[in-house]
């Protein structure tokens, strides 16, 4: 049996791979309506306000009982200090990138931590740091190979990766695309470290067996990933890697990366990827549309399905959906608890 | 292929290369050269068609519309025998999960780009066809997530229908504007978020209120979209992927009133 731990201590303990007082619930993204509306946070100042950040953020953790606070809401962050065009969505739309670059050279990342949005992200963890030394605070960034996509555009990606595969030109060019990314993940990372943040969790949506192929995850995604996820390590910190769809075919590349934790969608057969997995602990898979419509049988039927599949942190399959209740969130964290207390 | 006599199996090898490096001199030259043969160039061309967009080559599938050109193949056939059986035989591929949504991205721009060397010459025959049904087509607002909507866009154009293509981040508004002024068959809506999928039951709504949901068939799609979403919001179908939209579609159009009886 495991004294009872903090939040930070719960989640951190799990990605060490050591034993927990009971399993984790963790999320990604977390722009959720209710919780905007309950702060009293602003559409879209809370995405440049830390302040209304973090008292938004924070309700995951104080209302519903989650064990990290993440920030900020959106993958856009990067794209948008890049100077690329986001639209800025609805109080229930996150924002969207709109634009990409045609070359490489013309993305300029000099002043990228003078961003505004960055300095939010930045004054957020710290903020959060200090109000919620319990809660594992956690940044919510774009991985390489999605910020590469969202520089050169998701389709030109798509195209790119099996071109690439194909033509060694094609390769270099590649190369140049991702070797820019990683520079900026860096940046980043170091910065969002120094804040105070205890865990990075990226996203690699556009890694996914959906958009590219496993053969260019394997080649290109997951060296990338690995340099980018080594460079964290050696700030001290660790990582969780999440990539959208059916990750089954990715799933051995995903725990070669050196990530502490995998994170993967209800596309998945939780059971079939704990056993490649292996020793990596993997977190999800609840269908995230569960929050907005789903019924306490069928939020605690999903919890139980992936803590029975070996899961070592419950998780939603993909972000929080802006139009989730409070009340569904709490199911959720009751169910893991309940499961924790039967079978921990 | 491979049954060809040497002769003419070694002038398939210089127009493919003539075709990558978009040698047009040559690949009249050689077209010509084929055809002195006596060998059946119009097979060879829809067959070489087929498998150039299947395995997503652009400049290749280019140049060897230009030999179909030269040879006098009729558009429509170069179209329907040749490039977009290419885009059905990687579609079956991807739905049987021997294909990869990359592989059908760059089928489909060799597809495309065959399709713009027979544009010019098939706006001639316009008048003459019967009029393909129309398909609305978009990701709906909120979303500006392309490659799905795109794939099954070009399937549906490979199957003959006409696409609207309203691009992504579509208001539901823009959608019934344009079956109206299109008289459109179906509507087509993707998403590939969990946080924009409310917006395909507003358009449903919308259709309904203005009195003309009965007038298209709606199909729904996306990685969140469920069959059982689909009908409880009142689609009529949320195929698997773009290939079982374009094969559904072309299956239920048959038994959907014509366009005069619908739209008057």
């Amino acid at each position: 049996m495991v004294a009872e731990m903090t939040s930070k201590e719960r989640v951190l303990a799990m990605l060490d791979k050591k034993p927990v007082d009971r399993v984790p619930v963790i999320t990604g993204s977390t722009m959720v309506k209710e919780y905007i509306e309950k702060s009293g946070s602003v559409w879209p100042d809370y995405h440049s306000n830390a302040e209304m950040m973090v008292n938004t953020v924070s309700l995951m953790h104080t209302d519903a009982g989650l064990d990290n606070i993440v920030m900020p809401f959106g993958m856009f962050i990067e794209s948008i200090a890049l100077g690329l065009e986001v639209k800025m969505g609805r109080i229930d739309i996150q924002p969207s990138v709109r634009s990409f670059f045609n070359k490489p050279e013309e993305v300029k990342y000099d002043n990228f931590l003078e961003d505004k949005f960055v300095k939010t992200t930045i004054d957020a963890i710290k903020l959060s740091k200090e109000k919620f030394p319990d809660a594992a605070i956690t940044a919510f960034l774009v991985a390489p190979v999605t910020l590469a996509g969202d520089l050169m555009g998701a389709e030109n990606l798509s195209v790119l990766s099996i071109k690439c595969l194909q033509k060694e030109k094609q390769m270099q060019k590649m190369h140049e695309w991702i070797d820019v990314a990683l520079e900026i993940n860096k940046i980043y990372a170091e910065a969002c470290v120094e804040a105070g943040a205890d865990v990075l969790y990226y996203s690699d949506a556009s890694a996914s067996p959906n958009l590219v192929m496993p053969e260019f995850y394997y080649e290109v995604g997951v060296p990338a990933e690995k340099e980018l996820g080594d460079f964290v390590h050696n700030l001290g910190c660790p990582w969780e890697l999440h990539i959208c769809g059916d990750t089954t075919p990715i799933i051995e590349g995903m725990a070669s990366t050196g990530a502490n934790g995998l994170s993967v969608e209800q596309a998945v057969k939780m059971s079939e990827v704990t056993k490649i997995a292996g020793e990596v602990p993997v977190a999800g898979n609840i269908t995230p549309l569960l929050m907005v419509e789903g019924t306490e049988e069928q939020i605690t039927g999903a919890v139980r399905d992936a803590l029975d599949g070996g899961a070592k942190a419950s998780m939603l399959g993909c972000g929080t959906p802006p139009l989730s209740t409070s009340d569904r969130l709490k199911t959720w964290v009751k169910a893991v608890a309940d499961w924790s207390a039967e079978k921990l | 292929m491979d049954d060809l006599p040497e002769e003419v199996q070694g002038i398939i090898e210089e127009l493919d290369e003539a075709a990558e490096d978009e040698d047009e001199d040559a690949i009249e030259e050689l077209t010509q050269k084929l055809l002195d043969t006596g060998a059946d160039v119009e097979t060879i061309t829809l067959k070489k068609l087929a498998l150039l967009v299947m395995d997503g080559e652009e400049e290749m599938t280019q140049g060897w519309t230009r030999v179909a050109i030269q040879i006098g193949l009729d558009p429509f056939k170069t179209l329907i025998e040749g490039l977009a059986t290419g885009m059905s035989l990687i579609g079956k591929k991807y739905e049987n999960g021997e294909a990869f949504v990359p592989q059908l991205l760059i089928a489909s721009n060799a597809m495309y780009g065959g399709m713009d060397l027979l544009a010019p010459l098939m706006k001639r025959d316009e008048n003459s066809g019967s009029k393909p049904a129309t398909v609305v087509i978009g990701t709906v607002e909120g979303d500006v997530h392309d490659i799905g909507k795109s794939l099954v866009k070009t399937l549906l154009s490979a199957n003959g229908f006409n696409c609207v293509d309203l691009g992504n981040d579509v208001p539901a508004s823009r959608f019934i504007e344009a079956a109206k002024e299109s008289k459109a068959t179906a509507i087509s809506m993707s998403t590939l978020m969990t946080t924009t999928m409310a917006e395909m039951p507003r358009v449903l709504k919308m259709l309904s209120d203005e009195g003309i949901r009965d007038k298209v068939m709606v199909m729904v799609g996306g990685a969140p979209i469920t069959t059982e979403y689909a009908s409880q919001i009142g689609a009529d179908v949320s195929p698997h992927d773009a290939a079982s939209a374009a094969n559904w579609l072309k299956a239920a159009v048959f038994d959907f009133p014509p366009e005069s009886v619908r739209w008057g």
